[in-house]
């Protein structure tokens, strides 16, 4: 097997993608016989490839680098300069891959990840199918990485797809999601099914509603020029936050099969009310943040930061209501938040149940019980917690909310494999389970179009804003609270 | 009686590292055939002071503070925000530490987080330095270590709390204690909870359970004499403003309030409603209430420590009136005096 990364020397690379490499050869889960080739337009030795990817891991990877470890990893990696510019200009790349593949002995299986920016996709893969790189029988293999964002909207998504199915083959295409990747989102499914405790609860007779909540504490930082043609909406709630939507409202799959799972949670995102019009401006608020406090540091509003319009009006926030109109979860909504410089780095589902009934210990109107609340973490702190009211010792009886808590870090010790390992992992094996397929991509671009043509249109009211290092706007606070509920404080 | 501490593991850390450097933590101390469980049931932030000792290790932080005991009876997320006020530059803390305090036999051990800033900023970072490490879903009391007489509580801290939690025995200046909490108490904007009031409590049901159902309501002219033991002024004025306060009493009426020579009772009260009488006496073990020819009635007083009267608070979720309502005459009689 060959992983050949396009961008080979650029920041994924560096901060992702070798260091989760590394820790599969240290793992010993990578194939015996493997090359790892990264692409790029600078002329870079192999000696200085490797050097870059060593810096990468001591900085990135979750473990320290092992000096006999890394030799071997080092004698698997190469560098080879590649531009896209003009006719058969990778044929240099194939000749050096065949040249690889034959010293190490390998069948010529290959694994093209595009680690690239989103412009890049289409060329790529064009010139990998003129350079009659791919195979659709799957002899050799030849499978295809593709990050997202795929397009910036439905149907730019189309036009990558398009492109892409071209040369691939869908069963030969990962489109990736990290977030798919993680331990906490993957143990979704198994909390959901292993469990029979959970399972029977998950619908709209004992679910009052779901928020998901994707926190980042970081700004723009660097990412301005890509940030400010995408914005919250595009960068987090198209792929991860609709992703992980689909994931909690799944039904049940009969097999643990890559596309009757992905057939499942198709489902839930066509199943998503569509909203439009003057529901838009009802159940979703959008903001930037201005200037505040980072960890005590003062840190400038969006619009100073460098490399943004100082008339911005890119969404660093956005919070939604939504509904998903099947049986199971009719008139539950779900409600939905992520920003940039927010207090802190937090990502979480939380299952509200419904109150019990006011009587009881639930009596007194004044001091309602909280109602159970199951909690999953995705990170950091990865767990899952169950929220309960119990009796406080003693001889009076008093209630007080305590957590059943499950917390990866003191249950399992050793650090949980990153992401990209594991998606890595199931591109190697052959298993598109976590990955997006296209026609959930097109359904969660064909959900959110319609909101992103409303803001396009309305470019003369003001942008809601908040403070960094605060929980988004009062807007976001009202949509809740208008509901009745809140934002659960995390 | 709370559980002792097995073990404290520890290390030095950065503001930016805290929670990869807890998360780390409990990685080193997961072991197969030794299980830990993570306990929290609230957040305490404790502002203190900062001190020249150097963080070695977790006991020297928390064994001055008597968190460890707090930890065993109430296990919360421990912030201890080592802070110097009067800064006007906002600024990120220049250092932290992360710990874990274990408890339990070795097969049923459980750990308790342990967060240690130290900050010199100006008030406005607080808020943000805090919601870092606070667990949003669980309540959160800040406790106020230091004397709020002298060190003002610093408002964007303490409105991020449910609960300030304090003691009052330790203010140097019973007026600008009140007058610092007055504010808190007419905006309703955060729970009291007072350690000292805490200690009032076996005196204030024995006088309540003496003056019957109708004490309350009581229309006969009230006078109040209290003799405190030396240092327990704040007691004293608590304890009278808690007679008194709820009975509408005029700005004038203000209790006789003197400091004993001998130090055999913390306090002693007389109360004159009509032509009765009640005495009581508040010991460090009792409570003896005497009223007219009846035989008087001794109600025993808890033994607790600190750390016992601080967990009890953290249980506490409810808003305490009473304490609030005697603040607030505190504060109308300083004003008028």
């Amino acid at each position: 097997m060959t992983i050949v990364i396009f961008g080979g020397n650029g920041d994924l690379a560096h901060r992702k993608l070798l260091p989760a490499l590394y820790n599969l050869h240290v793992d010993g889960l990578l194939p015996p016989r493997i090359a790892i080739a990264g692409v790029g337009r600078k002329d870079t030795p192999d000696a200085a490839y490797r050097e870059f990817a060593k810096d990468g891991i001591t900085k990135f990877s979750r473990r320290p680098i092992d000096e006999q470890a890394w030799q071997t990893f080092a004698a698997m990696l190469f560098f080879v300069k590649a531009s896209l510019d003009g006719e058969q200009v990778l044929a240099p790349l194939g000749a050096r891959l065949d040249i690889i593949e034959h010293e190490r002995g390998l069948p010529g299986d290959r694994i093209y990840y595009f680690a690239l920016p989103p412009a890049l996709f289409v060329p790529t893969v064009k010139q990998l199918d003129r350079a009659r790189f791919v195979n659709r029988t799957g002899d050799p293999v030849a499978r295809l990485i593709v990050e997202k964002p795929i397009g910036r909207d439905l149907d730019s998504a189309r036009a990558v797809n398009d492109a892409i199915a071209g040369v691939f083959d869908e069963r030969q295409i990962y489109r990736i999601d990290h977030y798919l990747g993680k331990e906490t989102v993957q143990n979704i499914l198994v909390m959901r099914f292993a469990n029979s405790i959970f399972e029977p609860l998950f619908n709209q007779k004992y679910v009052d509603h779901v928020q998901i909540t994707v926190a980042e504490e970081e700004g723009v930082g660097t990412r301005a020029g890509y940030y400010e043609q995408a914005g919250a909406l595009r960068d987090m709630v198209q792929n991860h936050m609709l992703q992980l939507v689909a994931l909690v409202a799944m039904e049940p799959p009969h097999a643990l099969d890559a596309d009757v799972i992905r057939d499942e949670k198709l489902e839930v995102l066509e199943s998503l009310r569509p909203i439009e019009g003057a529901a838009i401006d009802a159940n979703v608020v959008r903001a930037q943040y201005a200037a505040g406090f980072d960890l005590g540091k003062p840190v400038p509003g969006y619009r100073e930061e460098q490399g943004v319009d100082p008339c911005s009006r890119t969404e660093t926030f956005v919070a939604l209501q939504i509904f998903i109109d099947n049986w199971r979860w009719a008139g539950v909504p779900f409600f939905l938040r992520t920003g940039k410089r927010l207090p802190k780095r937090a990502s979480e589902i939380s299952v509200h149940l419904k109150e019990v009934p006011p009587i009881l210990f639930n009596a007194n109107p004044a001091a309602r019980l909280d109602p159970n609340v199951l909690s999953v973490r995705i990170q950091p702190d990865e767990g899952f917690s169950l929220g309960i009211s119990s009796k406080l010792p003693g001889p009076h009886v008093r209630v007080y909310p305590v957590k059943m808590d499950f917390h990866y870090g003191s249950t399992f010790g050793g650090s949980s494999p990153e992401a990209y390992e594991r998606l890595l992992l199931d591109v190697i094996a052959g298993d598109p389970t976590l990955f997006m397929r296209r026609d959930a991509v097109e359904a969660a671009w064909r959900w959110v179009m319609p909101i992103l043509e409303r803001w396009a249109e309305t470019t003369t009211d003001s942008l809601p804003a908040y403070p960094a290092g605060d929980w988004g706007p009062v807007e976001a606070g009202q949509l809740v609270e208008s509901t009745g509920r809140r934002w659960r404080a995390l | 009686m709370a559980s002792a501490v097995a073990d404290r593991a520890w290390r030095q850390s950065t503001p930016e590292r805290i929670e990869p450097d807890l998360a780390a933590l409990w990685r080193d101390l997961a072991r197969p055939d030794q299980p830990i469980a993570r306990a929290v049931m609230s957040n305490l932030v404790v502002f203190c002071s900062p001190t020249d000792a150097d963080h070695a290790d977790a006991g020297a932080i928390t064994v001055p503070l008597g968190l460890n005991d707090v930890a065993a009876l109430h296990p919360s997320r421990l912030i201890v925000l080592e802070h110097e006020p009067g800064r006007r530059t906002p600024d990120a803390p220049f250092a932290a530490g992360v710990g874990i305090i274990t408890f339990g036999p070795p097969h049923a051990r459980y750990g308790v987080e342990l967060i240690v800033v130290r900050s010199a900023c100006a008030e406005a970072s607080l808020p943000s330095i805090v919601r870092r490490f606070v667990r949003g879903d669980l309540p959160t009391t800040v406790w106020w270590t230091e004397d709020l007489s002298t060190t003002s509580p610093l408002d964007a801290l303490v409105t991020m709390g449910r609960q300030l939690l304090y003691d009052s025995r330790r203010w140097d200046d019973l007026r600008r204690g009140v007058s610092a909490l007055a504010p808190l108490v007419a905006g309703r904007r955060v729970d009291l909870a007072d350690l000292n009031w805490r200690r009032l409590s076996p005196l204030r049901q024995a006088l309540e359970h003496a003056a019957g159902p109708a004490g309350s309501t009581s229309r006969h002219e009230v006078t109040v004499r209290i003799v405190h033991r030396r240092g327990e002024a704040a007691l004293a004025w608590l304890l009278a403003a808690s007679l008194l306060a709820t009975r509408d009493h005029a700005a004038g009426a203000a209790p006789e309030i003197e400091e004993s020579q001998d130090d055999d009772a913390v306090l002693s009260v007389v109360i004159r409603h009509g032509t009765g009488e009640t005495t009581a006496t508040l010991t460090s073990h009792s409570v003896v209430v005497a009223q007219g020819s009846a035989p008087p009635f001794v109600v025993g007083v808890p033994i607790a420590s600190e750390g016992d009267a601080v967990a009890a608070e953290l249980r506490t979720l409810s808003h305490d009136s009473r304490l609030d309502d005697a603040i607030d005459a505190l504060a109308r009689w300083f004003a008028v005096a």
